[in-house]
């Protein structure tokens, strides 16, 4: 068990010095950027709390995905693949659990630890005979994948919304959509094989394009029962419900971009930090956007020739 | 037609392959046969587009890659998608309208459940007939009768023999000789990268 956290850090300090980080420099640097991040989203949301439970759990079900875990059951046994599945967990979940608590969020600092104690029970088996059905099987695969994925999280962001106009909380509203929008854009955090972007008979810019109007139909008819709830809740505020819309769905195309201007790697820290920045000052956009196309066109023409 | 001239490919000091000259005709079949790393999955790879190489690859229809059905000898589906599913998204991928699916699942696959989930002979009969489905002009397989059981590897010399009938050209890499012989038209030979012997049908038992 030993062998296989030492080999994990291994890995990780191998990814570090791919992308030419030192990897002590990175660690560093992780812990930096997450108290900063952390603090800089509280200070400009009151429901900070909810979106780093929502963060913590879609990185914890990362570590069920089947394939991985079987591998796992096959190469420890029972008893240790349990161990290490726990382990995993609770150290994946301990930064956001600590945040939490030291947020004042107690019930939801310990809630997030037993949920990670209790997904590293559970493996989100693939092999069942049934597929859970979604509204993206006419255009494969993103959608389709992660909402099968995260299908749980959606009604959550529609309960904020019920919540919200109930209580007549604007932001809580807003805070919703740009959750089914957070949602929509972990469907594209990591890069597909190859084959499925050689296979398609395109040239790089409309491969680009395709993807960003599937991903914007899709995320819309996500978002669309808040959107319509909201306005017509709150007409005189539509023009702010529409810019919202539309300053989040630019957050949606340039994580697509910046997937492909990654191509065939996965994100690393300069996507991470360009993004990062956006969020910070969001008409950075305006530059990220078309500097993150030319580095997708460039990597996709490779395939895409 | 597809002609590769000069064909050259080195991974650093490492030569993969060497100065390979062959041409693929319509309504044929064509074999490629040598050991483990002789080189067939780079040349099959150099040909559909995948690897930078060195010489040329002429195709009647230009690119290449947009008519061609490759078969990898290890199919990759992701974690929660459907058979329907993946072959829909090959399908939609070449811009294929794709009607009546399950008339057109000849291997009788459990379409509905997720692809992950399926055998490693189900895998390689559903990418088959994902390709098969895109309507290509051209068609690799590499090792497409691995895995594969016995009733399939009938269907699959039944297919590949009507896809020469239809006028496509199918080039098929395996270790099985007697699968080659039963399809192809002409075998080639390689080793360490370099093509040694080109056999023709009449010539097959001579092997």
């Amino acid at each position: 068990m030993k062998d296989y956290f030492l080999l994990q850090y291994t890995m990780t300090n191998r990814k570090l010095a791919d992308w030419g980080i030192n990897p002590f420099v990175a660690y560093v640097l992780m812990v930096v950027g997450f108290i900063f991040l952390s603090e800089y989203l509280y200070s400009v949301t009151e429901f900070a709390g909810y979106v780093v439970l929502v963060v913590a759990l879609s990185v914890l079900t990362n570590t069920s995905e089947t394939q991985r875990n079987n591998f796992l059951l096959i190469v420890f046994g029972n008893s240790k693949y349990r161990k290490i599945r726990i382990i995993e967990n609770v150290c994946i979940s301990l930064p956001f659990s600590i945040l939490l608590f030291y947020h004042n969020a107690f019930i939801e600092s310990i809630a997030l630890l037993t949920v990670a104690v209790v997904l590293a029970g559970l493996s989100f088996k693939a092999n069942l005979n049934f597929a859970i059905p979604t509204p993206f099987y006419k255009k494969p695969f993103e959608f389709t994948v992660g909402f099968r994925n995260t299908f749980y999280l959606l009604p959550l962001a529609y309960a904020l919304t019920v919540i919200a106009l109930s209580v007549g909380n604007f932001n809580l509203g807003i805070f919703s959509m740009l959750l089914v929008v957070f949602i929509s854009l972990t469907y594209y955090a990591k890069p597909e094989n190859e084959y499925f972007v050689w296979s398609y008979a395109v040239k790089s810019p409309q491969f680009i394009f395709n993807k960003i109007k599937t991903g914007t139909v899709y995320t819309t008819f996500l978002a669309l029962p808040i959107l319509i709830a909201m306005v017509m809740f709150y007409p005189l505020k539509a023009d702010e419900i529409v810019l919202f819309t539309l300053i989040s769905l630019s957050f949606l195309w340039v994580t697509i971009l910046a997937k492909y201007a990654a191509y065939p790697n996965q994100m690393g820290l300069p996507e991470a930090v360009l993004i990062a920045m956006c969020v910070y000052y969001p008409p950075l956009l305006i530059a990220v956007i078309p500097y993150f196309y030319y580095k997708s066109i460039k990597k996709l023409n490779i395939l895409l020739k | 037609m597809i002609k590769v001239k000069n064909l050259s490919k080195s991974y650093g000091s490492n030569n993969v392959l060497k100065d390979i000259n062959l041409d693929f005709l319509n309504g044929k079949v064509y074999g490629i046969v040598g050991e483990n790393g002789a080189g067939k999955t780079t040349l099959f790879r150099c040909i559909a587009g995948l690897e930078d190489y060195d010489g040329e690859i002429e195709a009647e229809v230009t690119p290449l890659k947009n008519h061609l059905g490759l078969l990898l000898t290890e199919p990759f589906f992701f974690s929660k998608i459907t058979g329907s599913e993946y072959i829909r998204l090959l399908c939609n991928a070449r811009n294929t309208p794709i009607k009546d699916m399950e008339s057109r699942n000849i291997f009788d696959l459990p379409l509905n459940q997720y692809a992950s989930t399926y055998s490693t002979g189900m895998k390689k009969k559903l990418a088959l007939t994902a390709i098969l489905l895109q309507e290509n002009k051209y068609y690799i397989l590499d090792e497409p009768f691995n895995g594969v059981d016995i009733q399939s590897n009938i269907i699959l010399t039944e297919i590949i023999h009507k896809l020469r009938e239809l006028n496509k050209i199918v080039i098929i890499s395996s270790h099985i000789f007697s699968t080659l012989s039963d399809t192809c038209d002409e075998i080639h030979l390689l080793r360490k990268g370099e093509p040694i012997k080109t056999v023709q049908k009449n010539e097959f038992k001579d092997l």
